[in-house]
C-alpha cells in the first residue's frame, strides 16, 4: 500500500476515532465528531492538493 | 485509594462508568504510568470502557501500522535533536515500544516507499497515547 491519498485516509481514520473518542462521551456525539473530523481531513487534503497545482512549491 | 461514586453520563459508558477521585497524588500517577504502559488501560481501570476498549484496539494498531508501512521506532540520538524528539513521540505509545526495541524490530528501511509515512504513524500513535494518558489523568483526579 503506497497510495498517498490511501495512507492518508488511514491515518485520518485512526486519528479521527482517537479525538472523537477523547473529546466525546457520548457515543453519538462521538460518532457525529468523528466523521466530521475525518470529513475535514479529506477535504483539507483535496483542497490543498488543487491549490498546490496554481501555486507550487 | 480510588473511590467510586454514582454515574453521570449517557450512552454506553453510563453503564458501568463511575466518577473516580484520586486519594492521593501517587495513585494519580501510578494512572499514568498504566495508561501510558498499556494504551487505553487507564481508563479501563477508571471504569470507562468504551474508551479503554476503543484506545486499547486503535492506538497499538496505529503502532503495528507503522511498523507494517516499515517506519523506524527511533532511539535517543541526543547528537540528532530531530530524532531525540521523534524518539520521544515514539515513547508515548508505552510499552509496544519498549516490546519492539527488545526485540530488535522497527529498524525501518529507508529505502521503502512507505518509510515516512510509517514515521508518520509511529509518532502520531505516541502522541495520542500521551493525550489518552493525560486524560487518564484528569479523569483519576475527578477533573472530568
Amino acid at each position: 500500500m503506497s497510495s498517498h491519498v490511501g495512507l492518508m485516509l488511514v491515518f485520518s481514520a485512526f486519528v479521527s476515532v482517537v479525538f472523537a473518542v477523547l473529546t466525546k462521551d457520548d457515543v453519538d456525539a462521538q460518532l457525529r465528531t468523528g466523521v466530521i473530523l475525518f470529513a475535514g481531513f479529506g477535504g483539507a487534503c483535496i483542497l490543498l492538493g488543487w491549490l498546490m497545482f496554481p501555486f507550487p512549491l | 485509594m480510588f473511590s467510586h461514586v454514582g454515574s453521570g453520563h449517557l450512552g454506553w459508558d453510563s453503564l458501568v462508568q463511575r466518577k473516580s477521585v484520586v486519594s492521593g497524588g501517587l495513585a494519580g500517577i501510578l494512572v499514568c504510568v498504566i495508561a501510558w504502559a498499556f494504551p487505553g488501560a487507564g481508563h479501563l481501570w477508571l471504569g470507562r470502557v468504551q474508551k479503554g476498549t476503543v484506545f486499547l484496539i486503535v492506538l497499538p494498531l496505529m503502532f503495528l501500522f507503522g511498523l507494517w508501512l516499515e517506519g523506524q521506532v527511533f532511539w535517543f540520538d541526543l547528537s540528532q535533536p530531530l530524532v531525540a524528539l521523534a524518539a520521544l513521540a515514539d515513547l508515548g505509545i508505552g510499552l509496544p515500544y519498549l516490546l519492539t526495541r527488545f526485540f530488535d524490530a522497527g529498524e525501518g528501511r529507508v529505502v521503502a516507499v512507505t518509510y515516512e509515512y510509517g514515521n508518520t504513524f509511529l509518532v502520531a500513535a505516541g502522541l495520542l497515547n500521551s493525550l489518552v494518558v493525560l486524560d487518564a489523568y484528569d479523569i483519576a483526579l475527578g477533573r472530568k
